[in-house]
This record gives C-alpha cells, sequence and structure tokens, in this order.
C-alpha cells in the first residue's frame, strides 16, 4: 500500500471487529424492512430499497457461519460499493471511523488457514484491539461458506 | 473545460454521422435494384454522394481520417455516377456497400476508442472504380488530404463565424465548406472556440480565392488572410452554444440517459401520489363531504395529469422499429449471395414505435433470427421449385403494437423446422425431450442452452449468439418469445414486448405475508377456483380452465413461502392456449400502477424474479417473471397434463 495511512469504517460481527476501507462504503443505514427474496442465498435476507435502488442484504452473521440474531437498535446496513455493484451487509454494530497507519495493518498470519484467508486482506491492532480487515470483493465474488476466523 | 466540449463535439459527431449512415443504407438499396440501366435515379445518387459529402465534413473537423478518407472515395465515385463517367455496376455496388459496412465499422471503433480497422484495399478499389472507368478522376475534390498540410501549396486561412442570422440566409458550415473546395483543396477544417465562448470554423485553403470573392465572404461571415508559416490558433474556450449552432432544425438531440433521469424523477412521482392516496383513504370517514370532494378531485386530478407527463416522456424515447428492419436486407443479401439462395425481404409495420433501449437491445436477436432463416429455414432455388414453390424465397419482418405491448416478427416461406431432428439432436446433447412436441415444446428445445443443430458454425449462422441468447434477451426486457411452423410451409418466430420499461401496470397478489406483483400484460385472466376442482396428475396438479386441463403451480410452494389459504383458490392465467398455466396465489390484492427497478445484483438474481417495486411504504416488494414461472411448470408437470389431455 503506497498510502502511509488508510481512513477505515469499523463494525462488529458476533463479537469480532471488521474495517473495510471508507471508500467502499457508499453509507451507513438504520435497518428497517427487508423482503425476503425466495430461492436466494441462505445468507441473503433480502432486499431493501436503499436511495432508489434495490440492494441486496448480506447476512453477516450467516455468512461467517455463526446463528442468527434478532435486529435490535445497533443493527446497521453497511451500503458498500464496488465494481459498479451496491450490497448491503447487515452487521451487529457500526459505529467507528478509524484511521489506520499502513505499517500498522499485517498480513494475515499463518495462524489463519483456510478459506477464510482469502477473504482478510490483513490485520491492524488498535488499542489492545484485533481489527480483521476485509477483502470485499473477494467476498461477494465467492458464495461459499465461511469459516469464522 | 475543452475536454468536455471536445466530448459534445464529438458526441455530435456520432450522431450526425449514424443520421447519414442511416441515409445511405436506405439509398444504397435502392441503388441495388437499378445496376445496368443507364442511368440511375439522380435524386438516388444525389442524396448519397451528399450523405458521403457531408461525413467526409464532419469527419474531417473531428480529425477521424479513417472514415474521412473512405468517404472521400465514395463521394467521388458518386460525383463521378452522377455526371455520367461512370456506369453503375454491381462492384460498383458492392464497393459502396462494403465502404460503407467499413465506414460504420470505422465509426464505431473510434466511438470505442477501439483500434481502426484497415480501410487500404476498401479504399484502392473504391479509388480504381472511378479510375478504370472514367480515366480521369473527377474534377473539383482532388484526392484525399495530405498528411501534412505544411507540404502543400501556399495556402490561405479562411475562418467562418456562424450565425443565426447567416443560418437564416442559408449560410452554413457546408456552404462555406463548398465555396472554399471551388477555389482549391480544403487542407485542414477545424472548430475552434473564440474568447466571448462564440464557435468558429477555422479551415486552411491551398489557392487563392480573388479580392471581389474574398470581399463578398466577408459579409458571409468568412475571413480570408493568406496563412503564414507560424499561424495563429486562439486559445480554445467552451461554450454550451457550441453545439446548438451545429443542429439546426426543429429537432433537439438528446441523450438517452437524460429521459431515464426524467423517467426516474416520474418514477419518483407515481410513488409520491400511491402515498398520498394511503394517507387520504382514512381521511374520508372524518371529514364532511364539502371538504372531502374537492381533496378526492384534486387527488384525481394528480393522478390524470401524471399519466399524461408519463406518457409524454414515453413518446420521447419512442423511435421507429424500422430503424431495427432497414440493416437486416444489407444482411440478407450478403448471406443470399454467399449461400446461393434468392430472397425478398418483405417488411410491415416499420413505423410502430417502441423504447430507443428496446431498439438498441432488439438488434442481435432480430439479427440472429434473420440468419437463422436464410441459413436453415430458406431452401436453395433449385430446391424451392422441386418443392413447387416460387424459386424466390420470403423474409418477413413485421411489427406492430397493441396496447403496452410491442410485436416483432421474424417469419419465412421456407422448409419449416424439422421436429425429428431437433429432438434427435436435442436427445444427443442430453437436453430432456417431452413426450408432446409441439411448437411450443420445440421452441424450448431449440433454446436450450448448448443446443445447436449444426455441429460446425457457419457464417450465416454465427457463433456465440444462439437461440439461447435470443431468447433470455427478450425476457430480460419483459418480453417474451413464440414460435410457430410448419414443415414446407415456414417458420414464424414472435417476439412480444412492453412499449416501455420504467412504469407499468400490475396485479398484487399475496402469498403467505408477502406481497407480489405480477405485470399486467402478462396475465390474461383471474380465475376463482373451487380447492376440490383441483386433480392431481402424476408431479403436478391441473384445474378445468374453457375445457382444458390448465396445469397449476402454487407460488407458495415454487418460492418455499408458507401459504395462508383462503377457502377458494385464486389464480393468474400466464401464457397462450396450451402453454397457458395457471399461477395460484393466497388472495388477489388488487391493481396498480408500479415504477419498475431492476434487481440485477448477482445475490438475488433468482428464476422467477424480474424486479422490485415500491408500492410507497419504503418496502420492497418483489416482481415476478411470469414467462419463467411458466415455464418451470412446463419443465415439471405442464407436458403431462397436456399429454392426458390431448
Amino acid at each position: 500500500m503506497a498510502e502511509s495511512s488508510d481512513h477505515y469504517i469499523l463494525f462488529t460481527v458476533a463479537g469480532t471487529a471488521y474495517a473495510l476501507p471508507s471508500q467502499q462504503v457508499a453509507h451507513v443505514e438504520m435497518v428497517e424492512q427487508i423482503t425476503r427474496v425466495p430461492n436466494a442465498a441462505p445468507f441473503v435476507d433480502g432486499v431493501v430499497f436503499s436511495r432508489g435502488q434495490v440492494v441486496p442484504a448480506v447476512n453477516m452473521r450467516i455468512r461467517f457461519g455463526f446463528e442468527r440474531a434478532d435486529r435490535d437498535l445497533r443493527t446497521r446496513l453497511l451500503v458498500v460499493q464496488v465494481d459498479k455493484r451496491s450490497v448491503g451487509l447487515l452487521v451487529d454494530s457500526c459505529r467507528e471511523f478509524l484511521t489506520i497507519p499502513a505499517a500498522d495493518v499485517q498480513p494475515p498470519g499463518d495462524s489463519l488457514t483456510g478459506a477464510s484467508t482469502q477473504y482478510i486482506k490483513g490485520i491492524a491492532t488498535r488499542q489492545d484491539r484485533l481489527i480483521v480487515i476485509l477483502d470485499i470483493r473477494a467476498l461477494l465474488a465467492s458464495a461459499e461458506p465461511i469459516l469464522a476466523a | 473545460m475543452a475536454e468536455e466540449f471536445l466530448d459534445r463535439f464529438l458526441s455530435e459527431y456520432y450522431a450526425e454521422g449514424e443520421e447519414h449512415l442511416a441515409v445511405i443504407r436506405r439509398a444504397l438499396l435502392t441503388l441495388d435494384d437499378a445496376v445496368g440501366q443507364p442511368r440511375p435515379d439522380a435524386a438516388v445518387t444525389e442524396e448519397l454522394f451528399r450523405s458521403f459529402h457531408s461525413i467526409k465534413g464532419i469527419a474531417a473537423m473531428v480529425e477521424h481520417r479513417e472514415a474521412e478518407l473512405l468517404a472521400h472515395e465514395m463521394e467521388s465515385y458518386l460525383r463521378a455516377l452522377r455526371d455520367g463517367q461512370v456506369r453503375l455496376s454491381t462492384p460498383g455496388v458492392e464497393g459502396l456497400i462494403a465502404g460503407t459496412q467499413l465506414l460504420e465499422q470505422s465509426v464505431a471503433a473510434h466511438r470505442t476508442s477501439a483500434p481502426q480497422p484497415d480501410i487500404a484495399s476498401a479504399v484502392s478499389t473504391l479509388h480504381a472504380l472511378v479510375a478504370d472507368d472514367a480515366g480521369a478522376t473527377a474534377a473539383g475534390d482532388a484526392g484525399p488530404v495530405p498528411e501534412n498540410p505544411a507540404a502543400a501549396v501556399a495556402s490561405w486561412r479562411c475562418v467562418f463565424t456562424p450565425s443565426p442570422e447567416l443560418l437564416g440566409r442559408g449560410v452554413n458550415v457546408d456552404v462555406v465548406r463548398s465555396r472554399l473546395r471551388d477555389c482549391g483543396q480544403i487542407l485542414r477544417a477545424r472548430p475552434l472556440i473564440g474568447e466571448g465562448g462564440a464557435i468558429t470554423f477555422e479551415f486552411l485553403v491551398s489557392g487563392e480565392p480573388d479580392v471581389a470573392t474574398r470581399e463578398a465572404w466577408l459579409a458571409d461571415g468568412m475571413a480570408c488572410t493568406a496563412a503564414d508559416a507560424a499561424e495563429p490558433s486562439p486559445a480554445p474556450a467552451v461554450t454550451e452554444r457550441a453545439t446548438a449552432i451545429l443542429s439546426a432544425g426543429h429537432y433537439v438531440r438528446v441523450d438517452l440517459t437524460k429521459l431515464d433521469d426524467l423517467m426516474r424523477m416520474i418514477g419518483d412521482l407515481v410513488i409520491l401520489r400511491a402515498r398520498l392516496v394511503d394517507a387520504l383513504a382514512p381521511v374520508e370517514a372524518h371529514v364532511p363531504a364539502h371538504v372531502w370532494r374537492p381533496l378526492q378531485e384534486t387527488n384525481a386530478g394528480i393522478e390524470r395529469q401524471l399519466r399524461d407527463l408519463r406518457e409524454g416522456v414515453m413518446r420521447v424515447r419512442l423511435v421507429p422499429v424500422g430503424e431495427i428492419f432497414r440493416r437486416m436486407p444489407f444482411v440478407v443479401r450478403d448471406l443470399a449471395r454467399d449461400s446461393g439462395r434468392r430472397v425478398r425481404v418483405e417488411m410491415t409495420g416499420q413505423e410502430t414505435h417502441i423504447d430507443k433501449f428496446l431498439v438498441e437491445q432488439m438488434m442481435d436477436p432480430v439479427l440472429h433470427l434473420v440468419r437463422n432463416s436464410i441459413a436453415h429455414g430458406l431452401e436453395t432455388a433449385d430446391e424451392r421449385i422441386a418443392a413447387g414453390k416460387r424459386p424466390e424465397g420470403t423474409l418477413l419482418l413485421a411489427a406492430s403494437a397493441a396496447g403496452e405491448i410491442a410485436t416483432i416478427e421474424i417469419g419465412d416461406d421456407g422448409r419449416g423446422i424439422d421436429a425429428e431432428r431437433v429432438v434427435a439432436r436435442a436427445g444427443a446433447a442430453g437436453v430432456p425431450v417431452p413426450a408432446v412436441v409441439d411448437d411450443a415444446a420445440l421452441l424450448e428445445l431449440i433454446c436450450s442452452p448448448g443446443f445447436s443443430t449444426r455441429e460446425e458454425s457457419d457464417r450465416a449462422s454465427g457463433r456465440g449468439f444462439g437461440m439461447a441468447v435470443v431468447r433470455r434477451t427478450v425476457q430480460e426486457l419483459g418480453g417474451s418469445l413464440r414460435l410457430w411452423t410448419e414443415a414446407g410451409r415456414g417458420t414464424r418466430f414472435t417476439i412480444d414486448l412492453p412499449l416501455t420499461l420504467a412504469i407499468t401496470d400490475a396485479l398484487l397478489a399475496r402469498v403467505g405475508h408477502q406481497m407480489f406483483a405480477v405485470p399486467q400484460a402478462s396475465v390474461r385472466e383471474v380465475i376463482e377456483l373451487e380447492e376440490s376442482a383441483v386433480q392431481r396428475l402424476e408431479d403436478g396438479e391441473v384445474a378445468p380452465y374453457r375445457g382444458l386441463a390448465l396445469p397449476l403451480v402454487r407460488l407458495s410452494q415454487r418460492l418455499g413461502i408458507a401459504s395462508v389459504p383462503e377457502r377458494r383458490l385464486h389464480a393468474f392465467v400466464l401464457g397462450q392456449g396450451a402453454a397457458a398455466v395457471g399461477l395460484v396465489v393466497d388472495r388477489i390484492v388488487g391493481q396498480r400502477e408500479i415504477v419498475v427497478r431492476s434487481a440485477v445484483d448477482p445475490l438475488i438474481r433468482v428464476e422467477g424474479i424480474a424486479g422490485a417495486t415500491d408500492l410507497g411504504d419504503g418496502r420492497v416488494v418483489l416482481i415476478l417473471d411470469a414467462a419463467a414461472i411458466a415455464r418451470g411448470v412446463r419443465r415439471q408437470g405442464g407436458a403431462a397434463a397436456r399429454a392426458a389431455t390431448a
């Protein structure tokens, strides 16, 4: 990475902190009504309208192999925009905007093996917290089940 | 700023080029019929000449050299033709057709910044047409523009400043060009923008206009000066007025995306009004009649106006289907010649108007069906005579519109589709074959991915764009494809398309706790059934309907939703004749004008779902793809049902 530091949006799924580069996140919304799409992948909760567009809502808990949880006041929909696609990520919470120096981002280590590593760009440590930086392109390109990191 | 101007200027070039090419295509067909006559129709030659001349001019301005050269050569041939220096010959017409096709490719390549096609051999062929026949090139425009203007003879610089006043007197860039050409060769032409934002055209001309001419020209906005070695070149700036000056007449060219924006805004209004209706409904009970009535009247007025507005914008987007058809005779001509067939093209309903977007999308499917007709449908002249037919085959291109549906038909009077061969081929390819092969089943087979009646792909049938793609394209546009064929009599493909895509009338139905919309155009009838009338048949269900057994599909099962059934069953009848199926829902809620939003993300592209809409409460309602659902039934139990009733 050429830049010395990058801006990230931080969110949590099942107790783990994840980050996406802020330029990939179009906006963050409260979740209202999600319309189920029959016969869609199990991790697709349905569709929502987001600024006039029909956007799929991907339940990140299911995507990462966790149990479904009831939506509450902290639940958010992160609408990400990559390769002309708009996809909503349903996450447990999303409140922080963070700048992480590039030097603090480590490549996924050998301790992380298997399918999950291909969705992980790197790991950063901030104030004793582990933050997993996701590769959203890889995540959206595949429908393979992911084991929690 | 400068780049923006260039973009505008280029898109103007493409649009204008396209218009001239359309005229050329039409005129060339007339010319083709005139081969061998001592003198072709002067009006046609003149029209072609002027069109090529104009393309040459605008190509030069955007410095699109390949197009300029091609147009120049064809213009020269036509001038010789017009002046009687050459006779119209088959190689001549073919040279023009080949040159025009190359010109189209060249412009298309320029537009997409793709590599330019090789024009060298076409240019020399065209050049030889004039040189061989006439001995000398027609006077006037001498040869193509040299690469390096500085190497040419002493030149004059003429700057033309157009104005509405001049335009009113008929002095436009074309006139200026022809005047300058009379006194020498135009070495270069380019548009410039002055500081005040006014657009001017700078020409570099070999040869010197005399003083009297120059003075007369000055009154027409043409300023000529001797060009010196270091010629001045005013700093370009940009103005909105630039394009306005270039397009005269009553027409305004509009970027399609701007119309899309307008349509979207109207869509938002439609949704907003739906919300108003919902909000008004509970008010009626609480207010006196004299308060309620004006409210309701105003609401009804808004609805009417909104409909008119929507139709008005829709009409702007409509273009004649003829835009698709007009290209086909060229294709037919080439293919017929290559395959030794004689084909007459019959066109009807070219004036049928459909959405511009549909015209663009339908070009390739229609092209494929036309190719198929010639490659597989029509027989050779000998075969036709042996079969007691006229030696000349007929290819029919027909268009019509009724209500919200536009229909395009591509037919031939050839040998028809050989069902046995299709079945054998499908069996060999592992495609499941139904018990009864009617036209609809035949269509299903030839549209299966990977199916092709020919092992080797020849030129006519083309590669990569099979029937499967034709049908998918039609379906993605919300349309449907039908087939009629009869051995020895011919084949006809019928494409039904919605006239417009953005807003449509739909029926709303509830299954379990979820609401769905079904485009009204695809629903033939709404019926009610007693549960006791439903009979099980093998793996499917049927119900009596107009003396036939109607295969049923329960939407709840199809979509995996828990049903909340009522005492009687409600169903939409989808599809025609033997292909009809009944789509069973829990309850039919009503009819509504809906705004169609596409649901294109791969994560939500599910068979049976065509898109989504918003009924005003911000919630997404899925729009069902009736054709896909009907198809699914045919595959499951439909064939068995028909076999039982046959």
